[in-house]
């Protein structure tokens, strides 16, 4: 087959700094096939995407090398040329920030059409060409087309805002198509649907796609080839298969290593039987949303619903849960930040619902939240020992001398250079301020720290590194550990057990091994089978990916929130229609409807 | 916004001193402020002192000049140049006063307003519409309407009509801050609204909003001035731009230079300190987004 | 029809502020001190006179009640009536007052309806002046904002900002009126009286609107579906007239909205200076008189002006931008 495009010895030069930020990049393409190009942040591959569309920075010049496109040179075509003939036509991009690719004031549709309409150059009639955008629509699974082409853009979720790119994508037939780190932003399951959905669509419009990702795993999926980057330069290239078995280059071996092994590594978890420390009955929260439709009237996001669970003392619980599943609101009502409408919380025996101020007062001591943004959860203008000290100056009425001894300590504890007592945080890494921030929750000496998605920013090293400085603080101080986060593969790590949450409620909780290794609720399934990670993977996509996305909130009624998707309600339509947990096994609770309908 | 910078008000002030414009704006502004308030104190010329004999002195270079008079002199012989600096004075005065009050007023009760969102954030910017839906000019008349303003009730008048526009500005920034993350932090701690409000989100909120005052500066120097050629301001025979013009308009087509004169004075200062606004304000842009 | 629900919000929101404005500027006359009673008798009545009239004009009652008062009249749709202009005739402006009680006195609508299209006219034309000036260069500035045009742009600015709008007037009359003899500029006989005035009026409100042009502009610009527009495959031209465009003229709308009341103080001062016979001109009068009705009148009028401008802006943005109804 011949090769489509080819790319000789490419550099990019940086104008104002006049360093090369990419260097001697070739490869070929061949029609049909697909390319994978995996590389960190800054490793060069969304600019050898933007070279290759020639749309690159405005500083950005191309300094050496050559793209040649179906055998023509690309450096020889005019702007004119390249604006009429190649970009966005026989080339198409598709970057990761989908949800501001559309203009917020027109519907999808129109902006579809338009770009259609600019296309054809006025050859077909606007309604053929709308027939057209409807039915890619309907070939990118986006739910009732015809309704959502009038739609806006902020009526769409990230799914399906990245679906309707494609969409514009597809528009132009090309013959090249680069999908720069589309799946960047989006959930596991999202991302694994539209990797689903691009191999499909590569079958049906013969489209030669060049994919790139920072995650092996997901390129891995998709490609016929692999080339890995690294600031700036290839540092392998093969077939996805060989470079996946026998990597050659030290860092390849590296990129393998780092992706997280979910069940090629053994976990051993110690059983913990303890009394509960916090005891949660109950929960449910709901956020008015004015009504724009009508006067004065609102409805109703039930972000949590009827949330129960005990956490025992010394255990690390994980709850798990994709954007939007209410954990974040969930947090928020633990520590006590908002009042949930419903249900009792109970710490170390003490129900805390009547909001008593000096049982909170106590509370606020011994529960701490350890928040996800490093950069913008500290007050950047304190030094680090007076953000540290910032819980004594509150609570206690120690001396300045005594909390300066006290921070010291707590300092060193958590890894912190006592030289750095004076300094501000600017220039620290992530991973740093996380430790500032636990020392800050460590100096008033809590039972329980709930962990709200602290580790997600961090890269897979900072990430074990934090989590063995935990191991060591629990075992020295008996604390309590609650992981909120979407990061399964960090939870199998550090939890013994692990609650699954969808739309607001538990579906599941159970011990870490059973929940990897027998889950019970077709949700879970569908989590794990998306799980990014080299290893042999015991649940198959092509039989749990579920598609569809979860129901608008705001309509959620009684009955069974997973009705929509859930694989087992349209042959059973007997189907649970009322949910709650049941027991299956000691220890292993599963909602009533994926227990009903699964069996 | 990213935290990550140290001092927010030096960041913004270093980016600004790139821009020569700014330094010589500075340095220029800085010499016509010593200027007001130094010279007519060591001159022997004073701004009152009517000489009946050299009235009418055009400025120098117009036919009939004296270098004793540089701007030349009004309908009373008094010196134009020392009562064009007295005026301004006063107007830097009232300018600096007034600013201050409204910015620390304005952004107070904005910054608590948002924090709160309750009955009294419904209150407090329903009045700031009711202000803002009608025309500075007829509340200040009003109130200066027919006492004999002096100083103080004038800088006051001026911080009323101005507050409102600060008490929103800082409020949707509150409203802002009040959801991020190092907010949520400080309350997991046990920090109550008080102290997250004065050590953590003011620090935040009000250099920004300092910075952009500059301009107003120059908008309620022109204010004064309006007020005072309507007969509101500082009461003659202290001399003021306004009161000075408004005289001077009888003598339009004899003595052109007494109305006109202080105008190119207070024009000057004004672009001076109106650029080093815009320029404070474009660095703040560049470091902070729009909005403000 | 959607939108009713908001409309409907926003004018009760509305009421309310008028209502407020009302209440403020009725107060603030009672409170601080200049008494009208004295002007309308005149300085030599005797004290006794004085409190009597007050007395029967209701202005000794507590301001609660007279505002009530004053709200069940205009209810009915009655302004009340000046203290200081007769029915018939104008008033020597700033002149004499020796007021009879007995001669039948205007009805503030009338005044306000009267001196209403001068001002709107006047107000209408520095509009379209500014506009005129601010469109070519704030969007050229904010597409470039490096760009020569972006300083000059910033230049204008800075000055035009930076003249009193009253001085302006009077150089503007100096030379143009007198020196060169263009276009007339004190009272008003016939349309080319509004140019001198509008020009000024222009000059106040230009620095503003090509700000507002040239910082939508460039901010838009950075937008990452501005940006892309060329890897989609669409034209320059084509994503500027089609989406730049339309997205930056929500900020301006908005400004226009906002700045209402700062065009009509402009109007109040310029108007006093060319002695131009518009509700400016009047405002000043009626305050230096203490001619509470008409001051009250004004001020509601105005005030639901800004209210019914600002409403109209938001529909208008709304249906430009569906995310901004909430």
């Amino acid at each position: 087959m011949s090769n489509l495009l080819s790319v000789e010895d490419l550099s990019l030069k940086d104008r104002s700094t006049s360093n090369n930020v990419l260097r001697n990049v070739s490869f070929n393409l061949r029609e049909k096939e697909i390319l994978g190009v995996v590389g960190e942040s800054g490793s060069g591959k969304t600019l050898l995407s933007q070279a290759i569309v020639n749309w690159l920075p405005e500083n950005l010049v191309i300094s050496s090398g050559e793209i040649n496109f179906l055998g023509k040179k690309m450096s020889a075509m005019s702007e004119n040329e390249l604006e009429k003939e190649i970009r966005g036509k026989e080339i198409a991009y598709i970057g990761p920030n989908a949800i501001n690719s559309l203009d917020p004031t027109y519907s999808v549709g129109a902006q579809l059409l338009e770009k259609a309409v600019s296309i054809d150059k006025g050859n077909t009639s606007k309604e053929i060409l709308k027939q057209k955008v409807i039915s890619l629509l309907d070939d990118v699974l986006i739910p009732s087309p015809e309704k959502r082409f009038y739609e806006y853009p902020s009526q769409y979720s990230g799914g399906m805002m990245q679906r309707a790119m494609i969409v514009d994508a597809l528009l132009s037939s090309p013959k090249l198509l680069v999908a720069d780190n589309i799946t960047m932003p989006l959930d596991v399951t999202v991302a694994a649907q539209i990797i689903k959905l691009m191999r499909v669509l590569r079958d049906k419009f013969n489209t030669t796609i060049i994919f790139s990702s920072s995650s092996l795993p997901i390129v891995r999926e998709i490609s016929d080839n692999l080339i890995i980057m690294k600031n700036g330069s290839i540092e392998e290239q093969n077939s996805t298969n060989e470079i996946t078995s026998n990597p050659k280059s030290e860092h390849t071996k590296e990129l393998i290593k780092n992706t997280p092994k979910i069940w090629s590594e053994n976990i051993n978890f110690q059983n913990i039987e303890t009394k509960p420390i916090l005891s949660i009955k109950n929960f449910s929260k709901s956020y008015k949303v004015r009504d724009k439709n009508k006067f004065n009237s609102f409805y109703e996001v039930k972000a949590v619903r009827d949330f129960s669970i005990d956490v025992y003392e010394g255990e690390n619980l994980g709850i798990i849960g994709e954007s939007g599943c209410g954990k974040s609101t969930l947090s928020r009502l633990i520590s006590l930040l908002e009042r949930s409408d419903t249900g009792t919380i109970t710490f170390n025996g003490e129900d805390l619902s009547d909001l008593n101020k000096d049982k909170i007062k106590n509370f606020r001591q011994s529960l701490q939240l350890i928040l996800q943004d490093p950069y913008n959860s500290l007050p950047s203008r304190q030094t680090i020992g007076r953000i540290i000290s910032e819980g004594l100056l509150i609570h206690s009425q120690l001396s300045k001398m005594e909390i300066k001894e006290k921070v010291l300590s707590i300092m060193s504890e958590v890894g912190i250079d006592q030289n750095e007592y004076n300094k501000l945080l600017v220039g620290k890494s992530g991973s740093f301020r996380q430790r500032v921030s636990i020392a800050r929750a460590l100096i008033l000496e809590p039972k329980v720290i709930i962990l709200d998605e602290t580790l997600s920013s961090l890269d897979q090293k900072e990430q074990e590194m934090l989590l063995s400085l935990f191991s060591d603080i629990q075992a020295k101080r008996n604390l309590t550990y609650i992981f909120i986060s979407h990061d399964l593969a960090m939870v199998r790590k550090s939890c013994n057990r692990i609650a699954v949450m969808y739309m607001g409620r538990i579906v599941e909780l159970a011990k870490n091994e059973i929940l990897f290794d027998k889950c019970g609720h077709p949700y879970t399934r569908t989590l794990l089978c998306t799980i990014p990670t080299l290893d042999k993977n015991p649940y198959d996509k092509n039989l749990y990916l579920m598609d569809g996305e979860p129901p608008d909130p705001t309509e959620i009624g009684t009955e069974c929130s997973f009705k929509s998707r859930c694989p087992h309600f349209k042959n059973n339509k007997k189907g649970s229609t009322d949910m709650g947990l049941i027991e299956i096994q000691s220890g292993h609770w599963v909602d009533k409807c994926g227990v009903d309908c699964g069996r | 916004m990213n935290l990550e910078d140290s001092s927010i008000s030096k960041k913004i002030f270093y980016d600004s001193w790139q821009n020569n414009f700014f330094k010589f704006s500075v340095i220029f502004f800085i010499f016509i402020c010593l200027l007001a308030f130094i010279y007519p104190e060591i001159s022997e010329i004073k701004a009152e002192k009517m000489n009946i004999k050299s009235k009418f002195l055009p400025p120098i270079f117009f036919e009939g000049f004296s270098w004793t008079h540089i701007l030349g002199t009004d309908q009373l012989g008094r010196d134009m140049l020392m009562r064009c600096l007295v005026g301004l004075r006063f107007s830097l005065i009232i300018g600096f006063a007034s600013v201050f009050i409204m910015l620390l007023f304005g952004c107070l009760v904005g910054i608590i307003s948002g924090f709160k969102s309750s009955w009294v954030d419904v209150i407090i910017m329903r009045i700031t519409d009711a202000q803002l839906s009608i025309p500075m000019v007829i509340l200040a008349i009003s109130i200066l309407g027919v006492s004999r303003p002096n100083l103080a009730s004038i800088i006051l008048v001026l911080a009323l009509s101005g507050w409102p526009l600060y008490a929103r500005v800082s409020r949707s920034m509150a409203l802002i801050e009040r959801d991020k993350e190092y907010v949520r932090g400080a309350r997991i701690l046990g920090a109550n609204d008080f102290r997250i409000i004065f050590f953590l989100v003011v620090p935040i909120i009000l250099p920004p909003i300092a910075f952009v005052s500059v301009l107003d500066i120059a908008r309620m120097m022109i204010f004064e001035a309006i007020l005072g050629f309507l007969g509101l301001g500082v009461q003659p025979p202290t001399p003021t731009f306004g009161n000075i013009i408004a005289d001077a308009r009888k003598y339009l087509i004899n003595a052109w230079w007494i109305a006109t004169m202080p105008g190119v004075f207070l024009v000057i200062t004004l672009v001076t300190l109106n650029f080093i606004g815009s320029t404070l304000e474009k660095s703040k842009n560049k470091i902070f987004g729009e909005g403000i | 029809m959607h939108l009713a629900g908001q409309f409907v919000r926003r004018i009760l929101q509305g009421v309310v502020v008028v209502l407020i404005t009302t209440f403020l500027i009725f107060s603030i006359l009672r409170i601080v001190p200049g008494d009208p009673v004295r002007l309308i008798v005149g300085g030599m009545a005797p004290d006794n006179l004085v409190e009597e009239i007050a007395q029967k004009m209701g202005l000794r009652d507590p301001i609660p009640v007279q505002f009530g008062r004053y709200l069940s009249q205009v209810v009915q749709g009655d302004l009340g009536n000046s203290y200081q202009r007769p029915k018939n005739g104008m008033m020597g402006q700033g002149g004499d007052f020796n007021a009879n009680m007995d001669v039948e006195m205007a009805e503030v609508s009338d005044l306000i309806l009267e001196r209403l299209p001068y001002t709107l006219q006047l107000a209408g034309l520095a509009l379209l002046i500014s506009l005129i000036i601010s469109f070519p260069l704030g969007i050229s500035a904010g597409l470039k904002p490096k760009g020569f045009i972006s300083k000059i742009a910033f230049f204008i600015s800075s000055v035009f900002v930076s003249i009193p709008n009253f001085w302006l007037g009077i150089v503007l009359a100096l030379f143009i009126t007198i020196k060169l003899g263009l276009l007339p500029s004190i009272g008003y006989q016939n349309f080319a009286y509004t140019i001198l005035p509008a020009i000024v009026l222009a000059v106040e409100t230009c620095p503003f609107i090509i700000r507002t042009i040239s910082v939508s502009f460039a901010e838009i610009s950075q937008e990452y579906f501005i940006k892309s527009g060329k890897v989609r495959g669409l034209t320059r031209n084509g994503v500027i007239y089609r989406h730049t465009l339309r997205n930056a003229s929500i900020p301006l709308l908005n400004l226009l909205g906002i700045q209402l009341s700062t065009l009509l103080g402009g109007v109040i001062v310029v108007e006093y200076i060319f002695d131009y016979p518009g509700l400016g001109q009047l405002t000043i009068y009626a305050v230096l008189q203490r001619d509470f009705p008409l001051i009250q009148g004004i001020a509601m009028v105005t005030s639901a002006l800004y209210v019914g401008l600002n409403i109209a802006v938001d529909l208008i943005t709304y249906s430009i931008d569906p995310r901004l109804e909430s």
